[in-house]
């Protein structure tokens, strides 16, 4: 076990340095100065001269990258030029929106996911199967922000029960916060369990059709007990696999439903970052969010390890 | 004794009573929708209009004022006066507070210019304050400025967002807390959601500003803006809703939409150092072709000013020569012929999808340039590529276009046609000299006259096609009054705002 641990850990390093590269030299080659564009059409040469040596855009990249890296290993990302404000502490601070969302629209996709693909399984080649099936292909069709759009038109504007969006933050008591995060994290989450459904669907028909199960029916075992003591937690394993992989398309998703809800999150500091060429932000974000998939793909697959002992001695 | 004293009391109490109740209530918070975040709040290092709307007379002022109607008053300075354009002495008001508490003196505003002058500050205008040769404090509230050269304009420099007076010991936290004499002081920004602005109590002029509270929350997709205020959730949206909305909410009796000018000028560029751009004819032909009606209601849905030159109505010396050039597409055949393309040729627009207006047109005057046989095409490219292809800006040596359409902002932005670098790259010496004469003018009467002429020779000369002004759309609820009409500046002016009772 501790060798298959060490090796995904030292696996994860590599893809870590992997992506500091990509990350790093992506944004160099984006068209446009970053100085001018974060000064505007009218600024002078020597203005934009000035913050160009300031921002390190004249020393040569290799030296540049080093100092990124070598800074950023000790949790100093680099100060923004819009906001002059430490990268990592803006990044902190947008977290307590985008976790909290990407989380509650995971609870929604799994909750949404699991049910219906155990039901999609046990009803297999029969109505409720295929109608769980077209379900879920039309999930896959609806894009988060229009779904997001319509939950605003009938919740906020019609009803009125919620805010269009904004987030005032945890300050003001924890409900209010959930609150203002529910429709963003129900355009975002509910509509996402086509996959999830899929494999829950795959592997409980898997696990239905080995021979313990059939032995339990033989002794009596009835349908339900089957089912949830003896099938469930054996199909589980594929289904994290991809459980962990849909947690990283969400924090995607987060952006549109952020820009959608005016939220303060770590999507749209990307963004709005991106088209100021606020480099340190953006490479600050990505790299945060890049490292945090990467992490939470080697923590399913140790988990992975722990739950299925066949997995530790490839 | 005691029985007078009720006597006065109860009098004062019916003199109080009897004053007629104030229109506008006093106090209240207001909730504004802006598109964009400001790039820090610094006005003297950053150019970007983000800023001024939020910080420019609501936090922080300068010596003279544009007022709603575009005209110059005095505001920290009380008055001032020159008699040769060359040397200018102001007379500040006296008992102006920083939101610090220190008074303001004229050692501040020698402070605040030679800042400006200094090219370690990185002053995004510079230019324009280089004319300054010396301050000289008089005493307090006396301070003179000479110039190098006589400038009509310095008035308006003077105005400008990036003149505003701070105190000198709050120079360092510009960027993050603006210090000023303004009538709100800025209480908190939350980076991505909002900034607070607060009441200054000990503000100059009595009375103001009615408001307690504001916030600017930051609420960059049009959808959004509507759906938060048709929600309640705001009550005025500043900047970014999209004319498809006006009309709709012209007929909410809970909602009132103001509409009026800025100095936003939406312009056709044409690449003047490229073939077949670089003949007039072609040049006149493309304006002869363009049915600028049709466009402002194809784009705008009908919400602007249709333009003839670079200059717009709330300029003073705005001139209407938008009817030298008129609509005629057989015109426009007969000189593209005569240039030597009888069957049209083909040409690309590349416009930036970031303001919605310039594809918009594009789409419309595609369609028009058909007519004609000029078969264009657009490529939308995003707001970087723009400014290093068709903007040029360094390391670029020559832009990389045919077409383009972008809006200008500034106020007094004529002179970029007497930059042959400039990315139009016409050069016409006859044009940068009248332009050269304009600036050293000292005469209103002169200037009159020579912006005149420089308006109808772009007119007739066609550098560019200018389309229309870019109309002012705030949508609040209803009850918020106080707001300007026009914009003449990019401030959100918010000191004389209230709710009605």
């Amino acid at each position: 076990m501790r060798r298959y641990v060490i090796r995904r850990v030292a696996a994860m390093a590599a893809t870590l340095v992997f992506v500091s590269i990509l990350v790093f030299v992506v944004i160099r080659i984006l068209p446009g100065d970053p100085a001018l564009i974060i000064l505007g059409l009218e600024a002078s040469p020597d203005t934009v001269a000035r913050l160009r040596h300031s921002l390190g855009l004249d020393r040569p990249l290799p030296i540049q990258y080093v100092q990124w890296v070598g800074h950023a290993v000790a949790g100093d990302l680099g100060r923004s030029v819009q906001y002059d404000v430490p990268v990592a502490s803006l990044i902190l601070s947008r977290l307590q929106v985008t976790l909290p969302l990407t989380l509650l629209a995971g609870g929604f996709m799994v909750a949404a996911a699991i049910p219906l693909g155990v039901f999609a399984a046990t009803r297999h080649r029969r109505w409720g199967d295929y109608l769980t099936m077209v379900l879920s292909q039309i999930g896959v069709a609806v894009p988060a922000f229009w779904a997001g759009l319509l939950l605003i038109l009938l919740f906020s504007v019609k009803l009125g029960w919620v805010q269009a969006g904004g987030f005032d933050g945890w300050s003001q008591g924890v409900w209010p916060a959930v609150r203002s995060l529910l429709l963003p994290a129900v355009a975002l989450g509910l509509f996402q369990f086509a996959v999830l459904a899929r494999t829950t669907r795959s592997a409980v028909l898997e696990v239905l059709r080995e021979e313990y199960v059939k032995t339990a029916r033989a002794k009596g075992v009835g349908e339900g007990a089957v089912l949830f003591r003896h099938a469930l937690s054996n199909a589980m394993i594929p289904v994290l696999t991809v459980a962990g992989i849909q947690l990283g398309q969400l924090i995607a998703g987060s952006i549109i439903l952020e820009s959608v809800f005016y939220l303060p999150g770590l999507g749209r500091l990307a963004l709005g970052a991106i088209t100021a060429r606020d480099l340190p932000v953006v490479q600050g974000v990505v790299l945060f969010v890049a490292s945090l998939i990467v992490v939470i793909n080697v923590a399913v697959d140790i988990l992975y390890g722990f739950l299925d002992p066949r997995i530790r001695y490839e | 004794m005691r029985g007078i004293a009720v006597l006065v009391l109860t009098l004062a109490l019916a003199v109080a009573l009897a004053a007629p109740a104030p229109v506008q209530a006093q106090g209240g918070a207001l909730i504004v929708q802006v598109a964009t975040e400001p790039p820090g709040l610094d006005l003297t290092t950053n150019p970007s209009s983000a800023i001024a709307a939020v910080v420019f007379y609501n936090v922080q002022e300068a010596l003279v004022k544009v007022d709603k109607h575009g005209k110059l008053v005095p505001w920290l300075a009380e008055r001032w006066y020159t008699t040769d354009s060359k040397n200018y002495t102001f007379f500040l008001r006296k008992g102006v507070r920083f939101h610090n508490g220190r008074e303001l003196k004229a050692a501040d505003v020698k402070f605040v210019l030679e800042r400006a002058v200094n090219p370690e500050t990185k002053h995004p205008y510079r230019v324009q304050y280089e004319n300054i040769q010396d301050v000289i404090v008089k005493d307090d509230y006396t301070i003179s400025v000479t110039l190098k050269r006589p400038e009509a304009n310095f008035l308006w420099t003077v105005a400008r967002q990036g003149s505003v007076i701070y105190p000198r010991e709050a120079v360092e936290t510009l960027k993050t807390q603006p210090l000023g004499t303004g009538p709100f002081t800025v209480s908190e920004w939350v980076r991505g959601d909002r900034i607070v602005l607060t009441r200054n109590k000990d503000y100059w002029q009595k009375g103001l500003p009615h408001l307690d509270k504001v916030t600017f929350r930051f609420i960059p997709d049009p959808n959004s803006a509507l759906a938060a205020l048709k929600a309640g959730d705001i009550d005025v949206s500043g900047f970014g809703l999209g004319p498809e909305s006006v009309d709709e909410l012209k007929k909410d009796a809970r909602y009132q939409v103001i509409v009026g000018d800025t100095t936003n000028d939406v312009t056709l560029s044409m690449n003047n150092s490229k073939k077949p751009y670089s003949d007039k004819r072609v040049r006149l032909a493309i304006t002869h072709a363009m049915n600028k009606e049709e466009v402002l209601k194809g784009a705008m849905f009908g919400y602007g000013k249709i333009l003839g030159s670079n200059v717009d109505p709330l300029n003073p010396y705005y001139v209407d020569v938008s009817k030298r050039v008129p609509y005629d597409p057989v015109k426009a055949k007969k000189l593209l012929a005569e240039a030597g393309y009888p069957n049209g040729f083909e040409a690309t627009f590349k416009v930036a999808p970031q303001y919605y207006y310039t594809v918009r047109s594009a789409e419309v005057i595609v369609s028009q340039l058909a007519k004609v046989g000029i078969r264009a095409r657009i490529q939308q490219v995003e707001w970087g590529q723009w400014l290093s292809q068709v903007f040029c800006l360094k390391p670029c040596e020559n832009p990389d276009y045919d077409m383009s359409i972008i809006g200008h902002a500034e106020a007094w932005d004529i002179g970029n046609f007497a930059n042959p670098k400039y990315y139009f790259r016409w050069d016409n010496a006859e044009f940068q000299k009248l332009f050269k004469e304009s600036e050293s003018a000292v005469e209103d009467k002169k200037r009159k006259e020579l912006y005149g002429k420089m308006q109808t020779m772009l007119a007739d000369e066609a550098p560019a096609v200018w389309l229309f002004m870019h109309p002012r759309l705030v949508v609040t609820k209803k009850g918020v009054t106080g707001l300007w009409k026009d914009l003449p500046i990019p401030s959100f002016d918010l000191s004389e705002v209230a709710w009605q009772k």
